[in-house]
Formats: C-alpha cells, sequence, structure tokens
C-alpha cells in the first residue's frame, strides 16, 4: 500500500466535557485540493488547527509522510496557513510580510528579495510592496496572506474561510486566483468553508462535517448525485424530501408507495429498508422533467407559482398529499411548454433519487 | 429632527463648547499656571533679580550630582519597572477576563493604599534585620545582611513597586489589542516563541512601553517619600534637594530654580514623546 502524503487518524477533541471532533480519519494525497464543507461549529476549524499545532487533540494522529506531526510545535511544521481573520504584522511593509518567514530562516539576502517578487507576482500585488497592511483592502490583504503563507513552499496550505469577509465579486476573483496557484504551485490545499458553491467549484474533494464528524467524503459530484445520508443530499444543492412508504429493495433498487398512493420502483436505497418501514425519497429540483422519457416515474402536481431564473425557471408545486415541491426545469425546457396547466404530471428518472430513513 | 434643525443645534453647541471648557481653564489656570508663573517669578527674583540662582544650580559639581543622580535613579526605575511590567501585563492580556479584572482589583487597591504605609512597610522588609535578609541568612544562602536599604537597591525597589501599576495599565491595553491570532501566525510562518516576540509581540506593544515608560520616568524625576525613606545620602534626588533648599535652608530661589528645571526637562521629554510617537500613542491610545 502506498502511504497516504497526509493522514489523519481517529482525530478527536473535547473542550472539558464537550466534545467538537469526534472521530475524523482522512487521506489526503500530494497536491489535491481539500475542502472540509460543513455547518458552523462541526469542527472543521478544530480538525486544521490540529494540523497547524495550535491545538493538541484529545486522541488520534496527524502523520505527514508517515511521520507524526503532533510532537513538532507549530513553528517546526513547516505548514502555511490563511486566516478568516486578516492576520498580515500590521507594522511591517507588504514586502516584510512576505519575507518574515524567510527572514526567520535566516534566508540569504538575495534569496528573500526575490522570493518576495515571485510571491507577490504570483498574487498580482507587485506595486503594494512597500505599503503597510492597514492601506490595503480586505481582498488585498488575503492575497497578501496568501503570498506570506506561500513563500516558504510549504507542502501544505491551510486555509480557513479566507474569503468570509469579502464581497460576492471579490470573492469569485480571488477564488479563481486560488485556482490557479493550485494549479501552479502544486501545492497541497485544505481549504475551511461553509459556503457550498465555494466547495463545490475549487475542490478536487469535499469531506462533508456534521457534528464533529465527517458525514461523506468526495468529489462534489459524488456529494451531488451519490449523497451518502439524508443531511448531504439537504446540504449540498437544493433537494425535495416526499414521504415514502418502502415495499421492498432488490439489487439496491427499491419500490416505494407515495403519499398519494402512487408506486415508483427503480429508487437508489441509501441503507437496509424493512417492508412497510417509513422512509423519504429525496428528488433533486433539477431532476424533474415536464416531458415523459424512458424511464420516467411520474408525479401528480398542482403548479401554484412560476418564476423565471434567467437559464432556469423555478416551478412550486403542490403534491397530492399537499406538499410543496420544489421543479427547476430549464427555460429552454419550459419554452415548448407554453401553455402550462395547473393540474399536471411532472416526470423524473427514479435512478436519480434517493431513499433515506424518515 | 429635520435637517434644518439640527444643524441649528450644531451650529450653537460649537461656541457652547468652548464656553463648557471656561471653568476648567479657570482652574487651571488658578492652581497650576499662576504658582508655575509664581516659582519661574522668585526663582530670578529671590534674592535678588538675575540668573545667579540658575548658574549656581547648573555650575555646581554637588548639585550636578544630585542632577545625575535623579536621572539615573528614574531611568533604572523605568527599566527594572518595564522588565518586571511585560510579562505581568502579557498575562493579564490573554488570561480569562474574570481572572484578570480580579488581579487588576488587586492591583489598584494597592494603589489606593497610603504611599507611606507601603513605603514603611519596604523598610520593615529591606532592613539589616528585615524579613528579606533574616529568610536569606536562615536558608544559608548569605553570611551577611545585604545592603538592601539607605541606597539605590533600596530606591529601585520601592519606587519599581510604586510605579509597576502606572506601567502594567497601559501595556495591558496595547498587548490585549494586539490580535493572538497574529501570534499564531507567526508561529507558523516558522518563527520560534522568542522570534514573535522579538519580530511581532515587542514592536507591537512599543507604544504602550512607551507611554508607560515616560508616565513611570517622569513621575520617578519627582519622587520625594520613596527616596527620602529608602535612599542614602549620597544619593540624594531632586525632589529631597528642593524640600532641602527651601525647608532646612529657607532657599527659595535656589528651590524654586531647581523646581523650575525640573519642570522644563519633563515637559521637554513629553514633547519629545509627541514628537516620536504622536498624541494618542502617547497617552496609550485612550
Ligand atoms: N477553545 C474552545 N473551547 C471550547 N469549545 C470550543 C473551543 N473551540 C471550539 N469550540 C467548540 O467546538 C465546536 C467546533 O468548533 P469549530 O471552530 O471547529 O467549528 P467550525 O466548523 O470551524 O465552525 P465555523 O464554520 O463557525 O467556523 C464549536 O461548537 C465550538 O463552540
Ligand atoms: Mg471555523
Amino acid at each position: 500500500m502506498t502511504q497516504p502524503f497526509l493522514s489523519i487518524r481517529k482525530l478527536r477533541k473535547a473542550f472539558g466535557a464537550f466534545t467538537a471532533v469526534h472521530d475524523v480519519t482522512l487521506d489526503i494525497p500530494r497536491g489535491e485540493f481539500l475542502t472540509f464543507l460543513g455547518p458552523s461549529g462541526s469542527g472543521k476549524s478544530t480538525t486544521l488547527y490540529a494540523i497547524a499545532g495550535f491545538q493538541d487533540p484529545s486522541s488520534g494522529n496527524v502523520l505527514l509522510e508517515g511521520k507524526s506531526l503532533l510532537a513538532v510545535p507549530s513553528h517546526k511544521r513547516n505548514i502555511g496557513m490563511v486566516f478568516q481573520r486578516y492576520t498580515l504584522f500590521p507594522h511591517l511593509s507588504v514586502a516584510e510580510n512576505v519575507a518574515f518567514p524567510l527572514r526567520v530562516r535566516r534566508r540569504p539576502e538575495a534569496e528573500v528579495k526575490r522570493k518576495v517578487a515571485d510571491m507577490l507576482g504570483l498574487v498580482r500585488l507587485e506595486s503594494f510592496a512597500e505599503r503597510l497592511p492597514g492601506a490595503l483592502s480586505g481582498g488585498q490583504q488575503q492575497r497578501v496572506a496568501l503570498a506570506r503563507a506561500l513563500a516558504y513552499d510549504p507542502p501544505i496550505l491551510l486555509m480557513d474561510e479566507p474569503l468570509s469577509a469579502l464581497d460576492k465579486k471579490l470573492r469569485e476573483e480571488i477564488q479563481a486566483e486560488i485556482r490557479r496557484i493550485h494549479r501552479e504551485t502544486g501545492v497541497t490545499i485544505l481549504y475551511v468553508t461553509h459556503d457550498q458553491e465555494e466547495a463545490l467549484h475549487l475542490s478536487d474533494r469535499i469531506a462533508l462535517f456534521r457534528d464533529g464528524r465527517i458525514e461523506q467524503t468526495g468529489t462534489g459530484e459524488d456529494l451531488y448525485l451519490r449523497p451518502a445520508t439524508d443531511f448531504v443530499a439537504g446540504f449540498i444543492g437544493n433537494s425535495n424530501f416526499l414521504a415514502a412508504e418502502h415495499l421492498e429493495t432488490k439489487d439496491g433498487a427499491s419500490t416505494i408507495r407515495l403519499a398519494d398512493g402512487s408506486l415508483i420502483s427503480g429508487i437508489n436505497a441509501n441503507g437496509a429498508f424493512s417492508s412497510g418501514q417509513k422512509t423519504r425519497l429525496m428528488i433533486r429540483p433539477e431532476a424533474f422533467r415536464l416531458e415523459r422519457g424512458p424511464t420516467s416515474a411520474e408525479l401528480a402536481v398542482e403548479i401554484v407559482d412560476v418564476a423565471f431564473y434567467g437559464e432556469r425557471r423555478r416551478i412550486v408545486a403542490r403534491t397530492a398529499a399537499g406538499q410543496e415541491i420544489d421543479i427547476r426545469p430549464t427555460s429552454a425546457a419550459m419554452a415548448s411548454q407554453e401553455a402550462t396547466p395547473r393540474h399536471r404530471r411532472v416526470f423524473f428518472d427514479p435512478g436519480a433519487a434517493f431513499l433515506f430513513p424518515a | 429632527m429635520s435637517v434644518e434643525t439640527q444643524q441649528s443645534v450644531a451650529t450653537l453647541r460649537m461656541p457652547g463648547g468652548l464656553g463648557g471648557l471656561l471653568p476648567a481653564l479657570i482652574l487651571i489656570g488658578l492652581f497650576f499656571v499662576v504658582p508655575v508663573l509664581a516659582l519661574l517669578l522668585r526663582s530670578v527674583t529671590d534674592p535678588a533679580p538675575g540668573f545667579q540662582n540658575y548658574a549656581a544650580l547648573l555650575g555646581d559639581g554637588t548639585y550636578a550630582r544630585v542632577f545625575f543622580n535623579t536621572f539615573l535613579v528614574a531611568a533604572v526605575v523605568t527599566s527594572v519597572t518595564v522588565l518586571v511590567a511585560f510579562p505581568v501585563a502579557w498575562m493579564l492580556a490573554i488570561m480569562p477576563p474574570a481572572l484578570a479584572s480580579i488581579v487588576f482589583g488587586v492591583i489598584v487597591l494597592s494603589m489606593w493604599t497610603n504611599l507611606l504605609t507601603r513605603t514603611y512597610a519596604w523598610m520593615v522588609l529591606l532592613q539589616r534585620t528585615g524579613v528579606i535578609n533574616r529568610a536569606l541568612m536562615a536558608t544559608g544562602l548569605i553570611d551577611q545582611p545585604l545592603p538592601l536599604i539607605n541606597n539605590l537597591t533600596g530606591v529601585t525597589i520601592g519606587m519599581v513597586y510604586i510605579m509597576l501599576p502606572f506601567m502594567i495599565l497601559p501595556l495591558v491595553g496595547t498587548l490585549r489589542a494586539i490580535d493572538p491570532m497574529t501570534l499564531r501566525a507567526a508561529a507558523l510562518c516558522g518563527a520560534s516563541p522568542f522570534q514573535a516576540f522579538r519580530r511581532i509581540l515587542l514592536p507591537l506593544s512599543l507604544p504602550g512601553v512607551a507611554a508607560g515608560g515616560l508616565m513611570v520616568f517622569v513621575m520617578s524625576l519627582g519622587y520625594f517619600v520613596t527616596p527620602a525613606l529608602l535612599g542614602g545620602t549620597s544619593n540624594m534626588m531632586l525632589a529631597e534637594m528642593i524640600a532641602q533648599m527651601i525647608q532646612s535652608l529657607l532657599n527659595w530661589g535656589l528651590g524654586s530654580a531647581a523646581a523650575f528645571i525640573l519642570l522644563v526637562v519633563t515637559m521637554a521629554l513629553y514633547a519629545l514623546q509627541l514628537r516620536l510617537v504622536g498624541v494618542r500613542r502617547a497617552t496609550g491610545g485612550v
């Protein structure tokens, strides 16, 4: 077995009686962009801090290339980090901030100069070298922090919600920079966010945190198309949950009965269900079609509202059982459906629907 | 409220603000400026008009020694106070707030305790047969009592103790304003605890050190009680000398001149500090 680059083993962190991280195990290959995604208080920062050495875990281990990091103090871990809050040294110029990690390592002056120039070029802030951090915008400060964190070529870069204090436009701009820098430097990145969109479009893989545990790890597509739990399904993208009764499951394909009495078969089962068990059927708003396909299941609904959202429409519909659901067909698909009847059927592929315990 | 009324209120308040300052200005004039002017007047008229008092003070080796000694004591006291206050202030800054406010309470309480009482307490502790010497001799660390009183050591110990709060309080303010994340960032950048202290914490706390340091230095320059009780005759300070000139020698002219020199030096130091670090920082950011 090849050794993982960075390995988090059964990490647990308790603060007094409260356990912030229960049991996190994760292998991260070199060069990966992995994101910790999850709601506030789910233990993302705590896990990151254990890697950075700011907090000693209660148990478990963190290994870099097979060697435990736990006994290594922060300043010898050689890890880069960008924080949520601006942590530039306020009394040092931009250039001196970036030079700081090299100066404490007593690198020769020529190398410091060259490296600082390289890094400021990487984050496109060459002309700001002599400014003090206080004279920079939030976005510029975070780019300097990024340059500082990368100046000593750390094998791992940790980022704890680095963009959460920035407005949307700036955030997107720096996201693009981070992607480019990841491509150009090949550094392994562990990124924390609670913004699913950011996670989906930045990362190679996402670890979804919930209450101090990892609920599912996988690519954005894995989490979106094959959610392991209803929590994942609810957290990533949009989802409709319909009450359903489980009838039987054969070869991973389930047959259920909806509240209006209709039977649907060929559904993905997440777990083992007994006959007659109450379950919840998850269907993405985008998975609904207005026209019958070859393998379609159908659902009788009453259209409540149709709104135009650019490339998609958003339909609010009510099932026969009185539950409101969200349907997002493409506007192109709607164009051929100009006369939308109030009572109609909508269709979905049972293979894109998932069954979870109620 | 309409914009118009707001404006008229604002214009009314402008001269009113200066008018409100008037009682305070009169008080300062009455209790500060007038006595200082009287002092100045006396120093150039008593016993006869002219600058002979200043010439005597600045030209005489004995007086020069007192001036030198005053600055030496103030400098030593300030340095030792900074060294002791820094770790205390740092602990206070990172302590849980509830605990910190208890410690603050103790510090402020000590400031309210009578100065003479505290100085006499030090006499009891520091004298040849005092608690400290007896304890050290009992443990066998020394065979002869250490000379802890009636010398520079005694003055320094007694004054540092009294000055500590004036150093700790502004320093805690400055240190609390430093984001602890900045130090974590420094650590991850590879800075050892010492490097983080040297390159980040110390420079960032310098305004507090300067503000507290100036206050302690200036207060030390004019200190009387502690040097008089804990110091020896060979290292008299300026305030003692002034008291002696006026009370024992009844030489008001010479005493006034010495006091005025002290005042000018103090103001010059404060002006220098303002020039160096700016008004806001000189007052500890308050
Ligand atoms: N020093 C501490 N003492 C006590 N509890 C703590 C401490 N640090 C974190 N916690 C708790 O641990 C839990 C996890 O915190 P953590 O900061 O890891 O969450 P997070 O996933 O990063 O959340 P967010 O998205 O809000 O940053 C929270 O409930 C938090 O209150
Ligand atoms: Mg966090």
